[in-house]
């Protein structure tokens, strides 16, 4: 760091302290969780008894889990594929063209980034049952579709307003038809866009519980499952499910390293240009 | 006739979309209507227009508390989160690139994990059985536990451990658009360290700060897992009255003025932030 040329400096030392503070309270519980899930007891206990897997194997074991997983990874792969091309077509009417009320809808089709997830989630339980649609999964697909909907339309948008379009244009003049055109220049280019919207949409899908927990029925979500686990029993079968899924999430951001950037997690509202 | 095309192709384009919106909006509007109705025990609505809801949810001193709770946690959470999520930002800009890659995948796993998940990890860490009474207890330090859970404080530390990574982003997407040669030319001018930091780059990156602070505060108002894990009953916050009030007692009429005077609370403070920061960052001379 630069600040280190100029000495002893209050500023940097400060921050280094309150950073440390920060990162230790978010790494600190998962190590804990990953130490708990090989415990041999039930019971949290320091120093560690024993180790064991058996809470892996009630994990396997349990079928609740593995119907919610089944479940979680359905919604989410819909929701994911919906978004993407309902965001697609909306980013690009938004990016490309003018039309009344542009504003508008663009705002709204972002709002339910500021709407709390329970009143999105009271506002659906409710039309569900006034319309008496009570298919538990199609009304969650549609709940996380809307959910996911914000985060892709920001990616896919945001690289729409970098693309260059006078690349499509070359391709027009040079004789390639729309369809061609589209195929071979435009979704090559924004691919990196539409992968980190997907990565997105996926894993707010996967991971909803709030609204989530207003239309499930007997048929739970993954996160669900977890929150009532956690409720009702005390062992750390959910240690291990967490240890899985941590270890998931880091192969997942090894691999999209590049793509992911702090810009589309940011709290930006409005697509950048 | 190539010019109506033309003209037509955008509302084609986000039709998909708007079907959703209008979807979602109609069910708030519903939802809006049967906050002005009353229900009886056994939740059949009767249509006729009264504020009795929001009556009873501001006058009745125990509906009121969720509120009240629920605002004092999530603002005194927010501040915290601030406090420590603005140096992580900063450093996770202006440090070496090791440091700054460790800084991002910590906050990115954080963030792509399950809140529930999360909020378990942070049970296990300060709960009456967690790691660190198990640790005081081991080496005699302490007679009794240290109770955190059940209480605003570990609500609080769950509520500021979930939104940390939010702050973060919103801070770094702002420091990474500062112009740095600002400081060389302030350091060659004389000014310290300290200096530079609180009259250019703190007043340069208050967009950042406030959208941080929005972001946060509004997740946090509306938590729902955290006071449910953390807080275990003894400090429901107001999405738990929501949820209480509609799934397990089907009073909606009463759910719904709940959720319309968190919906318009939150607003509020959106307003509220970009007013307040508009002010501050009126007296910042632009970049550039």
């Amino acid at each position: 760091m630069k600040a280190e040329k100029e000495g002893y400096d209050i500023v940097t030392s400060v921050f280094f302290a309150l950073t440390f503070v920060g990162l230790t309270l978010i790494v600190f519980p998962q190590i804990v969780v990953l130490l708990t899930s090989f415990n041999s007891t039930p019971e949290l206990a320091f120093p560690p008894k024993g180790l064991s897997l058996k809470w892996y194997r009630h994990m396997i074991e349990r079928e609740a889990f593995f119907h919610s997983v089944k479940l979680s990874l359905l919604l989410a792969t819909l929701a994911t594929v919906a978004s993407l091309v309902i965001s697609f077509l909306f980013s690009l009417a938004v990016v490309r063209h003018k039309f009344f009320g542009r504003d508008l809808i663009n705002a709204l089709i972002l709002s339910p980034l500021i709407i709390p997830e329970v009143v999105s989630g009271l506002a659906l339980l409710y039309i569900f049952n006034r319309l008496q649609l009570y298919n538990t999964t199609v009304n969650l697909l549609i709940l996380h579709i809307l959910l996911t909907l914000p985060y892709s339309v920001r990616v896919i948008s945001a690289t729409l307003y970098r693309f260059d379009v006078s690349l499509e244009e070359a391709a027009l003049s040079l004789g390639a038809d729309r369809l061609r055109t589209f195929a071979l220049i435009t979704v090559p280019l924004i691919r990196p866009g539409l992968i980190s919207a997907a990565v997105f949409s996926f894993v707010v899908s996967f991971n909803n519980f709030t609204a989530t927990m207003f239309i499930v029925t007997r048929q739970t979500t993954l996160p669900v499952e977890v929150f009532s686990y956690i409720r009702t029993e005390n062992d750390p079968t959910v240690a291990a499910i967490s240890s899985v899924f941590v270890i998931l999430t880091i192969l997942l951001i090894l691999v999209n390293r590049k793509r992911i950037g702090a810009r589309d997690l940011s709290g930006d509202r409005t697509a950048r240009k | 006739m190539r010019y109506q095309k033309t003209h037509r192709l955008p509302y084609l384009l986000i039709l998909p979309g708007l079907a959703f919106l209008a979807f979602f909006f109609s069910a708030m509007w519903a939802l809006l209507v049967i906050s002005f109705c009353k229900a009886d025990e056994l939740g059949f609505i009767s249509y006729a227009f009264t504020f009795s809801q929001y009556q009873k949810f501001f006058t009745d001193p125990f509906y009121l508390g969720y509120l009240i709770r629920s605002l004092h946690v999530s603002f005194l959470s927010t501040l915290a989160v601030l406090v420590i999520g603005y140096p992580t930002a900063y450093l996770m800009v202006r440090s070496t690139s090791t440091i700054r890659v460790l800084i991002m995948i910590i906050l990115l796993v954080h963030f792509l994990s399950s809140y529930v998940m999360r909020m378990y990890g942070i049970m296990l860490f300060i709960g009456n059985n967690g790691i660190i009474n198990r640790f005081f207890e081991y080496f005699g330090i302490l007679n009794a536990p240290i109770r955190m859970m059940y209480s605003e404080l570990g609500v609080g530390i769950g509520l500021a451990t979930g939104s940390l990574a939010f702050v973060v982003f919103s801070v770094s997407s702002v420091l990474e658009g500062i112009d740095w040669t600002v400081e060389e030319a302030a350091l060659s001018l004389g000014a310290s360290r300290k200096r530079i930091f609180f009259e250019i780059i703190l007043p340069l990156s208050l967009p950042g700060v406030a959208s941080g602070f929005i972001i946060s505060f509004l997740y946090n108002l509306s938590s729902f897992v955290t006071p449910a894990l953390l807080g275990g009953g003894a400090f429901d916050m107001v999405s738990n009255f929501i949820y209480e009030q509609a799934v397990e007692l089907l009073n909606y009429p009463f759910a719904s003025s709940g959720a319309f005077v968190l919906l318009f609370i939150s607003l509020f403070i959106v307003f509220l932030t970009n007013k307040v920061s508009e002010h501050m960052i009126k007296g910042v001379p632009k970049q550039g």
